[in-house]
């Protein structure tokens, strides 16, 4: 009988199969050495292109054929190839690197290639990149180079916004699982629909759609991390003002703090020193060194004496300069503070909606009220709507938190730090005391906001949960005199800043001995361990 | 030719409906010898489908001699449609139109010459079912390699019938990430329902149904605080039940349907490609592949039983000529009725629909393809299941929609399912052009088939009797039955084991092998277009 059916057993499979493993890597030995020998000869010709391609197309992710196959290109281009014939040539390296993209979808330097085919060649279309992105994007959605191409493309050939904006809806609705698609759309959104009265970053009725759409992917499923992602973002994206919070002028030393890092050229525009109305020039320095600081220190020759007139004039956001009148107590500096203000400034019809929103969590959290996500969202729903009225309920969440989610309870504890030291802030800054103690039960991990203090005299930071690395951020202490970390978690003063201090208080921390005896000849204050 | 049929198989199949192909197949495949017969000319049975020509016939084989086809009866036939088309007519509207209207063509004024015109482009199934994507029958298809015989479509949308209309049915998560229907807290409680019942290992099923055993699904669900309309999408479309389902049956039913998402679609249902009469026949291909030998027009006359050398040997009598064999594997409306012990229980019948339509029940930017599960309309109703197909699923010619209804028969198929129908057609005629809510029946047929679904023991051990048809959604019971049939005519074999394809076989044969062919040294190319 003949063409009986008999299947080839696994053993003859595998034997099968590595025979041809076998053959295939004598083939591609064969052929990196002669590529090799072809380069060091510089036979930048092309039968090197057509080796090259051959095992690329087996190996897309030799990165070195790449070069090569660009530099041959290159000749060409220089050598006044006919336009014609570098098209083709162009075309089939197109053709090459998408053969590529289907052996390896994430191939950075396919994709890289790609890019420079386009960049480079004098004939690109784009309609067919843009349509080359959707097919991929079909096979999969969640591919980020396939995401970095197409913005690309469309930097390039400019498709209306509205349409790419679009483009993102429907794939979210595909499947919303998808942090590219909502990075991309976040983009777009700022660019598409900004708030050009309010001077918001998105507009009213874009950015409640925005929360309802992302609200609806959290409660869909709440385990997916790309929703949180970007409903932080859009609570995130109020209008931000860049405020100077206090200066100080002493005699020896002036401070000009401010509520976010910020450069040079923005100090020197924008902050004026003005001694009996009369502008003082000066030379400007972060505390750090860094380009870009919270605390500027002010290098002037005017000497401050007693019953000076002292302003500064510093110019907002909205292009107004405000004055920032300075008090004077005897035997201090002139000191000069503006008002805290931490709230989220939110459009009415926005935090009509936020609200909304806290109800239906609120409502979800008697259903499940484990839930850590509800929880969270709901706490940061809470603050972000009106931080001081809802201290406590969100202090008491955060406290939950910590016990409910243990993988978390660091960023719930900074969280508290945070959003405890803003609260305490806006007492500290009715009094006109110069000491900075803390006023909150649970301790501190981290200094946030410590520039706020720089005017301070006295500052205790005693009984909290600081560790050696809050040191460094010590610095915007300037004219501090006593300081106290008593009772924390300090293990090494190596990166302790240099202070202008008269007492320092280390008790209670495992410091090594030595360490405080080299301190002790070092600096000229009181140590007390 | 009857003079070539040999005379002494192994296995003889009689019918080619969806069980006797699976086991055909099995057989074959594993080298028993397998003659399969069908007394009508065409494969499938009741479960085939038929164009609409074939339709015609079998509509009027049915009316004509009731006795031939007695699992088929109440059969009424309706157009809504004339005669002919009023050409010159179409053309006036043609002309007038043009302005206004370029966006939508004119909508094709349909006619009994224009469906007889076009009869090819119809498949109208008797058994309209889907296919689980996880379901038995997908799995079967998968591990046999039979998959590659047939080819099948997503259905895009489960809809019910809420509040006196059509809505979409959130079952998968982007279904209720997307729908306005429901609220935010909704969502996640449908979620929570979802993901759990989906989620349970047996010990936590156990635990959490511990209670249940004799209460309702529906009780359950509202004990959970699902809002009415949560329980309406979970109940009727996603367990596709009714008010008095028991709770661990809901639970299964919700848990099959969930565990078949995600695989292909945004549906679990995969419907296949020019019908369900596809499938039978995709199985009795791969038996001819494997050496069956099929006889269709091959009516039985006679079956008898018989011990030849302490062996039970089932003689058939077919057109004058005896046939042998070890094992008789025959569909229960062939089989002689002194075969069958006992008569199987008189069972609910079933109670079907089909409609052809000008337009989608909902339409929507892509061709849909829809399952809509009806709650029961009155106490003394069932759940209605419909199935709307369209032409891309090859069931019908352009501008056409096929839809069909099944349920469990209470008085006649024309009473049960006709106030279902008007809730989702026009029924009364008229100008097809018109545009309206509702699409418009142009043609109906109504009739109830015998249940012979119940499995049924036969006298004798090496009669294997098959069932007919269910009323449920899927073919699991089929796959189900035809399995253990097989295992009794083969215990200890393998059921239906991995077919091989064509580049896996070695032909080892006694002819001179000619030159070899030459492989192209570098695989490089291998997709590449070949010049």
């Amino acid at each position: 009988m003949h063409g009986r059916v008999k299947v080839r057993t696994t053993e003859e499979e595998k034997a099968r199969k590595e025979r041809e493993r076998q053959e295939k890597l004598k083939i591609f030995k064969y052929a990196m050495q002669k590529i090799q020998s072809k380069r060091k000869s510089s036979e930048l010709d092309k039968e090197l292109l057509e080796l090259t391609g051959k095992v690329l197309s087996s190996n897309p992710d030799i990165y070195t054929l790449w070069n090569i196959r660009r530099d041959i290109l290159n000749i060409f281009r220089k050598n006044n190839e006919a336009d014609e014939s570098l098209s083709q040539m162009f075309d089939a390296e197109l053709h090459l690197t998408e053969y590529c993209l289907k052996i390896n979808p994430k191939s950075y330097c396919a994709w890289h290639q790609r890019e420079w085919v386009l960049t480079t060649r004098t004939d690109p279309d784009w309609s067919t990149e843009l349509s080359l992105c959707n097919t991929y994007l079909k096979l999969d959605s969640r591919n980020f180079h396939t995401w970095d191409y197409r913005r690309f493309v469309v930097s390039q050939c400019k498709p209306p916004l509205k349409v790419e904006f679009d483009f993102t809806t429907d794939k979210l609705l595909e499947d919303f699982s998808n942090y590219s698609a909502w990075h991309y759309r976040s983009k777009m959104l700022v660019e598409l629909y900004p708030d050009l009265e309010g001077g918001r970053p998105i507009e009213d009725s874009h950015h409640k759609h925005e929360l309802k759409m992302v609200q609806s992917a959290a409660f869909t499923d709440p385990d997916d991390t790309s929703a949180w992602f970007y409903q932080r973002w859009l609570l995130g994206a109020v209008k931000t003002t860049i405020r100077l919070v206090t200066y100080v002028i002493a005699p020896k030393k002036a401070t000009f703090a401010f509520s976010k890092h910020v450069d040079l050229s923005f100090v020197r525009s924008k902050t004026f020193l003005l001694i009996n109305n009369q502008e003082i020039v000066g030379e400007w320095y972060s505390c750090t060194g860094n380009m870009y600081d919270v605390l500027w220190v002010f290098k002037h020759w005017a000497s401050i004496t007693d019953a000076l007139d002292i302003k500064v004039m510093y110019e907002n956001n909205d292009g107004i300069k405000e004055e920032i009148l300075s008090s004077k107590c005897s035997n201090s500096p002139y000191i000069g503070r503006t008002e805290i203000d931490f709230e989220r400034k939110y459009s009415a019809p926005v935090v009509e909606e936020l609200n909304n929103q806290l109800e239906a969590c609120r409502q979800l959290l008697e259903l499940e009220p484990d839930s850590k996500w509800t929880l969270l969202t709901t706490t940061v729903f809470l603050h972000c709507i009106n931080s001081r009225l809802n201290y406590k309920e969100v202090m008491e969440n955060l406290k939950t938190l910590k016990n409910v989610d243990k993988l978390r309870a660091g960023y719930y504890s900074d969280l508290i730090t945070k959003w405890s030291v803003e609260e305490q802030l806006y007492s500290d800054y009715k009094s006109d005391n110069r000491q900075f103690k803390v006023r909150f039960t649970e301790t501190m991990s981290s200094l946030p906001h410590l520039q706020y203090y720089s005017f301070c005299e006295e500052v205790d930071l005693s009984n909290q949960n600081l560790s050696s690395k809050v040191l460094p951020s010590l610095i915007v202490l300037q004219h501090c005199k006593k300081l106290s970390l008593a009772n924390n978690k300090l293990t090494s003063l190596r990166y302790f800043p240099i202070l202008d201090l008269e007492e320092l208080n280390l008790k209670g921390n495992e410091l090594d001995k030595n360490e405080i005896e080299l301190l002790k000849t070092s600096k000229n204050y009181n140590i007390i361990y | 030719m009857d003079d070539d049929l040999p005379t002494d198989f192994q296995v003889i199949v009689v019918g080619t409906g969806m069980v006797e192909s699976i086991v055909a197949a099995a057989c074959s495949r594993i080298g028993k010898n397998v003659l399969h017969l069908d007394s009508s000319d065409h494969y499938g049975g009741l479960w085939a489908s038929y164009n609409f020509d074939g339709l015609q016939k079998f509509i009027k084989e049915v009316n004509a001699d009731p006795k031939r086809q007695l699992q088929v009866y109440n059969l009424i036939e309706k157009w809504y449609i004339e005669k002919d088309s009023p050409q010159d007519e179409k053309k006036e509207d043609d002309e007038n139109k043009t302005d206004d209207t370029k966006s939508e063509p004119v909508k094709k004024i349909w006619s009994h010459a224009s469906f007889t015109a076009e009869y090819r482009k119809f498949n109208i199934d008797m058994t309209p079912k889907l296919l689980f994507s996880r379901g038995p029958l997908v799995e079967l298809l998968i591990s046999s390699n039979i998959a590659r015989y047939a080819e099948f479509r997503c259905v895009t949308r489960v809809l019910t019938w809420l509040n006196d209309k059509l809505m979409p049915v959130p079952c998968s998560r982007a279904d209720v990430f997307a729908t306005e229907a429901v609220s935010i807290v909704e969502k996640r409680m449908l979620m929570k329902m979802l993901t759990s019942i989906v989620g349970y290992n047996e010990e936590e099923m156990n635990n959490e149904f511990k209670d249940w055993n004799d209460k309702t699904f529906k009780e359950y669900l509202s004990h959970k605080g699902l809002t009415p309309n949560l329980i309406h999408y979970v109940l009727f479309a996603i367990a596709g039940g009714t008010n008095n389902m028991p709770c661990l049956e809901g639970v299964k039913e919700c848990k099959k349907f969930l565990m078949s998402l995600g695989r292909y679609g945004n549906t679990p249902f995969l419907w296949p490609m020019y019908g369900s009469g596809e499938l039978p026949q995709c199985f009795c291909r791969l038996c001819a592949v494997f050496g069956g030998v099929y006889c269709l027009n091959r009516p039985i006359d006679k079956v008898e039983t018989k011990t030849v050398d302490d062996k039970m040997v089932v003689t058939i009598d077919s057109k004058s000529k005896t046939l042998n064999c070890d094992h008789l594997v025959i569909g229960i409306n062939e089989c002689p009725k002194n075969l069958i012990s006992p008569e199987p229980a008189e069972s609910c019948d079933i109670s079907k629909a089909v409609f052809i339509t000008n337009g989608s029940i909902m339409p929507s930017e892509k061709e849909p393809l829809t399952l809509l599960r009806f709650p029961p309309l009155t106490d003394d109703d069932n759940a209605v299941t419909v199935l709307e197909v369209g032409p891309a699923t090859g069931s019908c010619p352009k501008g056409l929609y096929v839809v069909y209804f099944i349920t469990n028969k209470v008085k006649d198929a024309e009473s049960d399912l006709k106030p279902y129908a008007e809730k989702i057609f026009d029924m009364s005629g008229g100008d097809q052009t018109q545009t309206a809510d509702k699409p418009k029946c142009l043609w109906s047929l109504f009739y109830n088939v015998k249940d012979t679904s119940a499995p049924v023991a036969s006298s004798a051990d090496a009669v294997h009797v098959c069932s007919g048809p269910d009323a449920g959604l899927d073919f699991d019971r089929a796959v189900e039955q035809a399995e253990q049939i097989f295992k009794k005519i083969c215990p200890g074999e393998e059921f239906l084991p991995r077919a091989p394809d064509p580049e896996e076989i070695v032909f080892e044969d006694d002819v001179t092998h000619g030159p070899e062919f030459q492989r192209e040294e570098d695989d490089a190319d291998g997709d590449a277009p070949k010049e």
